[in-house]
């Protein structure tokens, strides 16, 4: 009987190579998908990496509060415009030291897509050897949830209410993973938190190919508290999320897409948006419009996915190398 | 203590304390999850999504939560296929 049920341990266990360097208490809000996504990247990674980030909801657990830390990590806070230059700085001393490290550059979408992006662009340009990773909880939710270029249509924040003159966000959400695959930098990949070994062969992957450069994870990271969703549905969500094409998983070496998962029969969006209040309002009529952009959005990458085979990758480009 | 190896402890800039800062999160929790061992199949989703990670391997029959710091938000009764957790009102533990 002991063996039969061996036999079915997830695999994803066999990723958790290392210790959880939080505490076991932390301010995380509950069922948060920041929090799973924090503890289960030092434990595939190793907990020798060192950590920058910036103002939002994970830093008052990355920072510490007075004189002490929640987590035995490396972490370096600093400014929400600045997070990717002092990324290359640290890079930049710990190769000049002769230390061999994975600098992760860990920030929310406020940061990575709007306040942040002219120096994540920048560093993307100079192709600097870290990770970033952006977990996307769809907007400033430290700040009290306000609306972020990656906010979706329709959706409601305290900055695009609902009432009689605004109808949540009128504006279509930026795609944040493809505008940093074109850069054409080593790795680019989206992940979420439904598909976890995804994830971490991601992540193990981003951990190579940072040796040649510049690497992008942009991770789907559902926030119960600002998007009105029941905390037991993060999981749930991530999975519609990926089974409607809202958010596909996909990857690039040097810009060259690739879906990691393909959803035969894609589920109409609204198997998505009913899992949390801040779609509540929408009508029919939204849906379509929501539905159309994602559609659109899907239909590009299949489209540049097979494009990019066809297209001979400049020889700048293929000096950077592939990952085996 | 800290696992990182290049500095005894944050980093030369840092003063932080060696003890960890921890917060009771059980305190949080308004409802519990309780394991039936025997519908438990011993996969191990609860414990990976767990968002706290606080769902501990019992030997090789089964997995539950480590209730001082479970935050209760149901992440681990939802996703377990056997439906072998159920969330029960904190209140039903009162003695
Ligand atoms: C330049 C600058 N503008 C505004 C702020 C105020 N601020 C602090 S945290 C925060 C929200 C950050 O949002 P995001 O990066 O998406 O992370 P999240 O809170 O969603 O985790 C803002 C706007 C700041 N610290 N610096
Ligand atoms: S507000 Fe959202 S992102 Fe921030 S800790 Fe709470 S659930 Fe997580
Ligand atoms: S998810 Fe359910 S069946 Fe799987 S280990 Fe946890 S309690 Fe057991
Ligand atoms: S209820 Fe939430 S915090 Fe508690 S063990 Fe389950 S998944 Fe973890």
């Amino acid at each position: 009987m002991a063996e039969k049920k061996q036999a079915r341990l997830t695999k994803v266990l066999d990723y958790l190579k290392h210790d959880d360097p939080f505490s076991k208490g932390v301010a995380f809000c509950p069922g948060c998908g920041l929090e799973l996504l924090l503890r289960f990247i030092p434990r595939v990674l190793g907990n020798d990496i060192v950590i920058t980030g910036t103002p939002s909801c994970s830093a008052p657990v990355l920072l510490g509060q007075n004189n002490q830390s929640w987590h035995t990590l490396s972490y370096f806070g600093t400014l929400m415009t600045g997070a990717a230059a002092n990324a290359t700085g640290l890079v930049r001393y710990y190769r000049k030291a002769g230390i061999d490290n994975t600098v992760v550059c860990f920030n929310g979408d406020g940061t990575a897509n709007d306040i942040g992006f002219g120096n994540l662009s920048g560093a993307a340009e100079r192709n600097e050897p870290f990770i970033y990773i952006c977990y996307d909880n769809e907007g400033y939710m430290n700040t009290g949830i306000q609306k972020s270029g990656t906010t979706p249509f329709g959706a409601t924040t305290t900055t695009t209410p609902y009432g009689t003159v605004s109808r949540g966000k009128n504006l279509r959400r930026m795609n944040l993973g493809l505008k940093m695959a074109m850069n054409k930098i080593p790795y680019t990949a989206t992940a979420t938190l439904s598909d976890l070994d995804d994830l971490a062969k991601k992540l193990l992957k981003a951990k190579e190919a940072k040796e040649r450069g510049f690497c992008f994870l942009h991770v789907f990271a559902p926030c119960p508290t600002g998007w009105g969703a029941d905390p037991a549905d993060t999981i749930e969500i991530c999975r519609q999320a990926v089974k409607t094409n809202y958010f596909p998983l996909w990857e690039a070496e040097n810009g060259r897409i690739r879906m990691t998962k393909t959803v035969k029969k894609p589920k109409p969006v609204n198997t998505y948006t009913k899992l949390m209040k801040k779609f509540n309002h929408m009508t029919e009529a939204d849906h379509v419009i929501l539905q159309d952009d994602v559609d659109y959005e899907y239909c590009l990458l299949g489209g540049l996915s097979v494009l990019e085979a066809e297209c001979q990758l400049p020889v700048s480009v293929k000096d950077q190398g592939e990952t085996s | 203590m800290s696992s990182n190896h290049y500095f005894k402890h944050e980093g030369p800039w840092s003063d932080a304390g060696d003890p960890l800062m921890c917060t009771d999160t059980g305190d949080w929790r308004t409802r519990r999850p309780v394991v039936d061992k025997d519908k438990c199949i011993f996969c191990g989703l609860c414990a990976i999504y767990c968002p706290i990670q606080v769902v501990e391997m019992k030997g090789d029959t089964h997995f539950e939560a480590d209730l001082d710091f479970c935050k209760g938000c149901g992440i681990c009764a939802k996703e377990c296929p056997k439906g072998a957790i159920t969330m029960i009102s904190e209140g039903e533990f009162v003695s």
